[in-house]
């Protein structure tokens, strides 16, 4: 499965794309980000009480907003590509 | 007083008249300020059919009781006119430092009418207001104009003006202020070189005061602090500014590429972004006045081809640049870009237009002598040189200094001109984001992004989410977002602010400066004033009924998570129509006007 990463996420991540093991849903993939780049990096991932998606942070699944899908459990398999952005804005 | 300053300037530019009018309190009141402001004293002394670019035509220059008070990104002002592109009320917003400076003048506005003769400029030194010859200035451009104005009066006068493109009639000619901050959209700047006004110069040492101080403060503190706060407001545009979106509105499936024809993915998007910017050419941001935002661009691209340096890219003329005209040169953009500002030109509308060019030259539709040269999408020297081309009023830039819908309709193929109601959409695709579409459709100024912003919450989630390919509840949004975005406009603040704050803290800094006891919905419903007698001028004056280009009612886009959408406007505009009080063919009804209070009849029956 492909990851991007965007705007200031790619400080962390120090990356732009990464190809992964598909995780069976966006709360697993989440949980193997904050590993795979560390807790601050969690930390914008994952709302304060580390529960559900952070506010500040969009994930896009195929370009659909996850928020629009199933949230943090939303299925995920090889060929999906997902697309990671702190929140921005602009225009 | 109160916020405004009192005093309305008006200048007769045939017989060089200049007297200076108590403001409209009634309508400062009812109007708000700026664009809504400007647009009451223009539908009440312009009529409708008027040429936009006939002497008989007004240009208004209108701040906001918000400007110059200290109010959270408080800087801004209105340039309103009839739009000789699109024929509609045309209002362009920007911000700078000149606004807040004509207000420290003693002023809140200004209202030219007629044409000079010849070249002039206005200066204003606080009481001192004065016509002065500018025929050193004509044919110069804006940086020069700007340097040249300052030369002679002293740097701590702030400066608006037109570049040659204003001067020669170009549809989509802007008024900067600062060097680079514009009220680009419309063609401000056509209207004001047709009166052959090449400036404005103002110094002010005075200041202004607000109704209720130690309120007010309160309300500005916590309006600033809830900014810096945000994660868009506070760190995020400053970090990255507005072509941070590149990336996002592409992954979207909402980026609108090669004329839109290609649909809304562009491949070499991150190439373009606002990732890229910072990391080649990006020098330092900065920001307007009274603004901690700071979402602008100081950008040098050092060497190469495309040399340059500027303010910007911002995101639309990212777009219209980039992925529109299919050019993935970040250095190229850039140039042309700053082109734009220097001439002073709509970097929408003349990108765009260039689209549309790229799109009828590889059908051939447009013999190639007539360009000069084999124009094909994804050339980076072609949108560079023809943006010089419609700075210099040469060659084929003569064509496309009327915008796309003329050039298309030229060439026999109006409906590849990616507009409505004559001006360009920007860089959202109405296919993949619907809200989007119904705000283009109905904008009161023609294919426009800020006259409500549906992509924030379509595509960004802020402040909420809304799916953005239902259509479901985007007609009421929609509604609220345009009314919000008047009253916001019309204050003199800047819509970024709604990156971090909502109607309750715009409305205190308006209560608590003016002195109102108004509650939020009263005072938005004033924004809703606004919309409507914006409806009415755009009616009375003929524009063409709410649409969509065929594209996007009838071209089904080819991939990503839109793929095989169209943007689905009946039955949104319906539900908008209805919602708005408005008749099945959009006209204000009776009762709507009773409830805004708008008469507007006097002008219709006495056309100029």
């Amino acid at each position: 499965m492909k990851l991007k990463f965007f705007a200031t996420y790619r400080d962390f991540t120090r990356c732009k794309e990464a190809d992964v093991t598909a995780p069976p849903d966006v709360w697993a993939l989440l949980q193997h980000l904050k590993g795979q780049y560390g807790d601050a990096f969690g930390d914008k991932l994952l709302t304060s009480d580390g529960t559900d998606i952070g506010c500040e942070t969009i994930i896009l699944i195929n370009g659909r907003n996850a928020g629009h899908l199933n949230g943090k459990d939303t299925p995920l398999s090889e060929a999906d590509v997902v697309s990671i952005f702190p929140v921005v804005a602009g225009g | 007083m109160n916020a405004w300053v009192g005093t309305i300037l008006r200048v007769d530019l045939a017989s060089e008249t200049i007297t200076k009018e108590p403001l409209n309190l009634k309508d400062a009141h009812d109007y708000i300020g700026a664009r809504g402001l400007g647009t009451k004293y223009f539908c009440d002394e312009v009529g409708p059919k008027v040429d936009a670019l006939s002497p008989e035509n007004k240009l208004i220059f209108m701040t906001g009781p918000l400007t110059g008070t200290g109010a959270a990104s408080g800087g801004r002002y209105n340039v309103i006119s009839k739009s000789p592109l699109t024929g509609t009320i045309g209002a362009a917003n920007s911000g700078g430092y000149f606004a807040p400076e004509l207000k420290y003048a003693g002023y809140d506005g200004i209202i030219f009418e007629n044409a000079s003769d010849t070249p002039v400029y206005l200066y204003i030194n606080d009481d001192i207001v004065e016509l002065r010859d500018a025929s050193g200035l004509w044919g110069k451009t804006v940086y020069e104009t700007t340097d040249l104005l300052k030369e002679e009066n002293g740097e701590s006068f702030k400066v608006s003006c037109i570049g040659p493109p204003g001067e020669n009639g170009c549809l989509y000619s802007g008024v900067l202020n600062d060097k680079h901050r514009a009220a680009g959209r419309g063609g401000m700047g056509a209207v004001m070189g047709s009166k052959k006004l090449k400036a404005v110069t103002v110094r002010g040492t005075g200041s202004v005061s607000v109704a209720r101080p130690e309120k007010f403060m309160e309300a500005i503190i916590d309006a600033r602090a809830k900014l810096k706060a945000h994660p868009v407001g506070g760190a995020g545009l400053a970090a990255l500014g507005t072509q941070v979106l590149v990336n996002i509105i592409n992954e979207s499936g909402a980026l609108p590429t090669r004329n839109w024809r290609d649909g809304s993915i562009f491949d070499e998007a991150d190439a373009t972004g606002g990732e890229s910017l910072a990391d080649k050419y990006l020098v330092k941001n900065k920001g307007c006045f009274g603004c901690s935002i700071d979402c602008a661009r100081v950008t040098v691209v050092p060497d190469g081809p495309f040399k340059s340096s500027g303010e910007g890219p911002e995101y639309e003329a990212g777009w219209s640049y980039g992925a529109d005209c299919g050019v993935s040169d970040l250095a190229a953009i850039c140039k042309a870009s700053f082109l734009c500002n220097e001439y002073g030109m709509d970097p929408i509308t003349l990108g765009a237009t260039i689209a549309c060019a790229m799109e009828l030259a590889e059908m051939g539709a447009i013999p190639e002598e007539d360009i000069g040269f084999k124009l094909r999408f994804g050339d980076p020297h072609a949108i560079v040189h023809l943006t010089e081309a419609v700075g210099k009023n040469e060659g084929f830039g003569k064509i496309l200094a009327l915008g796309s819908y003329r050039l298309a309709e030229k060439y026999g193929h109006p409906e590849l001109s990616m507009s409505v109601k004559k001006q360009e959409m920007p860089a959202y695709d109405g296919r993949a984001a619907q809200g989007m579409a119904l705000e283009y459709a109905t904008s009161n100024r023609g294919g426009c992004h800020v006259r409500g912003y549906m992509t924030s919450p379509e595509l960004l989630g802020v402040p909420f989410k809304m799916d953005p390919l239902v259509t479901e509840g985007k007609a009421a949004t929609l509604k609220i977002f345009q009314d919000l975005t008047a009253l916001i406009d019309s204050a003199g603040i800047c819509l970024f602010t709604t990156f971090g704050l909502g109607l309750p803290e715009i409305a205190a800094q308006y209560r608590e400066a003016v002195g109102t006891d108004e509650t939020d919905e009263e005072i938005l419903f004033k924004g809703e004033r606004v919309w409507n007698l914006e409806k009415h001028f755009n009616i009375a004056a003929g524009v063409e009924k709410d649409t969509l280009p065929p594209r996007l009612l009838r071209e089904k886009l080819p991939s990503g998570p839109a793929a095989g959408r169209v943007a689905e406007l009946g039955v949104m505009l319906a539900e908008y129509y209805e919602l708005r009080g408005w008749d099945k063919d959009g006209v204000p009804t009776t009762e709507k006007d009773g409830a805004t209070g708008i008469k507007y009849e006097a002008k219709v029956l006495c056309d100029v």
